[in-house]
């Protein structure tokens, strides 16, 4: 092989080529050698047998017994006499849907039962909210900011660093759900606006001029209202 | 990668026993089985999610449906094949569903176009992130089986033998698809290694 290679510079180069490909390997498993590290082996274990051992536990209690009810099992063998029967079930639960008195109903009525999917629906249409919301009293905020630093009506420093600190609170629970829907274009705005109230929240004087003309220079530079603005929209049509 | 694999090879009459105590809802069993093969799992599902959290998430997945499905285990067929084919498929099925939501979620504008206050990579750092960068988005694009031929040989470290067992398909086809996922890697970073194409 190292003669062929010797004499074929052509081969050599290509080797040599693959060799330098695959050393990049080497960066792709210290990335997996790094993030192993980070993990808990030793607990690792212990959670998930508590979680197969619940799990299995809610099996068991949902699954039907077969033994116990004989006629279910010839119901499944018969797919058409077990569709028939739905079939039955189905339109008389929807007539009794359609035509039943309206009235005060108990309880029990009051539980209903929704899909994990719809509830993921549901949950990443709050956190839409909830990041409108927050970018929407974040321009607020700055826009207080820029008014001070302008000619506009000036809002006491006191209520402006309360305001942040509010809005950086609220940050703190929204970062959970920018994260767990990847919404990774709004937490970057936010995340720029939320270093900008760090600063806000820490002074209860008013801001001396050449520090309003900073703040105010930061949002322009950054064109921040414009991608507040874009982002808004964004949330707001649900793309 | 020998520090993030197992400990030690287990005896397939071990498993297999091991396997018997788990239909029994034997703990200590199971919690063996997850020592044993944890690390394993976490690297087949990392390579192919690339990121910690996700690749947890898979390796819990894996157990616990390895909790379920225990009893189907064939025995004679290798454990570690089995059980790393669930953890591929259920990072796979992962993967999807993550570039999905991306889909559905986000916003077909890219993040760069609006600038984020971000750091600005170290000069030094620049050129090998880049490759890295470059790497990883190349063995991303490969077709799925050359990917992950690619990603149980190089990152798993498995022989060709364990890959075809995992992937149930010849070790014939297996060189096959490595060779494959090579060369097209190779044309496909020609540019940033500076070699030709």
């Amino acid at each position: 092989m190292d003669e062929h290679l010797e004499k074929h510079l052509e081969s050599r180069a290509e080797a040599e080529a693959i060799e330098r490909l695959l050393r990049e390997t080497e960066s792709v498993r210290s990335e997996i050698r790094q993030a192993a590290a980070s993990v808990n082996w030793d607990a690792l274990p212990t959670v998930i047998a508590d979680r197969a051992l619940v799990a299995g536990d809610k099996a068991a209690r949902q699954a039907p017994d077969s033994r116990s009810w004989p006629w279910l099992a010839a119901f499944r063998m018969k797919p058409v006499l077990a569709g028939l029967a739905a079939g039955l079930v189905v339109g008389a639960a929807a007539m009794y849907l359609a035509l039943r008195t309206p009235g005060v109903r108990d309880g029990r009525d009051n539980a209903y039962y929704a899909s994990g999917e719809f509830l993921d629906r549901a949950e990443l249409e709050m956190a839409r909210r909830n990041t409108v919301d927050y970018l929407e009293k974040s321009q607020y905020v700055l826009l207080d900011v820029f008014e001070s630093a302008g000619e506009g009506p000036v809002v006491p420093a006191s209520v402006r660093s309360e305001r942040a600190r509010d809005l950086l609170q609220k940050k703190q629970y929204l970062n959970g759900q920018l994260e767990r829907f990847q919404m990774a274009k709004a937490k970057a705005i936010c995340d720029q606006i939320e270093m900008l109230f760090r600063e806000l929240a820490q002074i209860d004087d008013e801001l001396p001029a050449a520090e309003l003309g900073r703040i105010r220079g930061y949002v322009e530079e950054r064109q921040l209202f414009l991608k507040i603005n874009l982002v808004k929209k964004e949330l707001q049509s649900g793309v | 990668m020998s520090e993030v694999s197992a400990g030690r090879e287990v005896e397939a009459a071990e498993v297999a026993s091991l396997l018997e105590k788990i239909q029994e809802g034997d703990r200590e069993a199971f919690m063996t089985i997850i020592k044993l093969y944890q690390q394993k799992v976490f690297v087949m599902a990392y390579s192919i999610l690339r990121d910690r959290e996700d690749a947890l998430d898979a390796v819990q997945e894996t157990f616990l449906r390895l909790y379920q499905k225990a009893g189907l285990y064939r025995p004679g067929n290798s454990f570690q094949g089995w059980l790393l084919q669930m953890a591929k498929n259920i990072s796979i099925d992962s993967y999807r569903k993550h570039q999905r939501k991306r889909r559905d979620w986000e916003t077909t504008k890219p993040l760069d176009e609006i600038p984020v206050a971000a750091e600005p990579a170290r000069d030094g750092d620049s050129a090998s992130s880049d490759l890295r960068a470059a790497f990883a988005r190349s063995v991303d694009t490969l077709a799925e089986r050359q990917k992950l031929v690619f990603i149980m040989r190089h990152y798993n470290e498995l022989q060709f033998n364990e890959i075809s067992q995992t992937l149930k398909i010849s070790i014939g086809t297996a060189k096959s698809l490595h060779f494959k996922a090579v060369q097209n890697l190779r044309k496909r970073l020609a540019p940033v290694l500076g070699i030709e194409p």
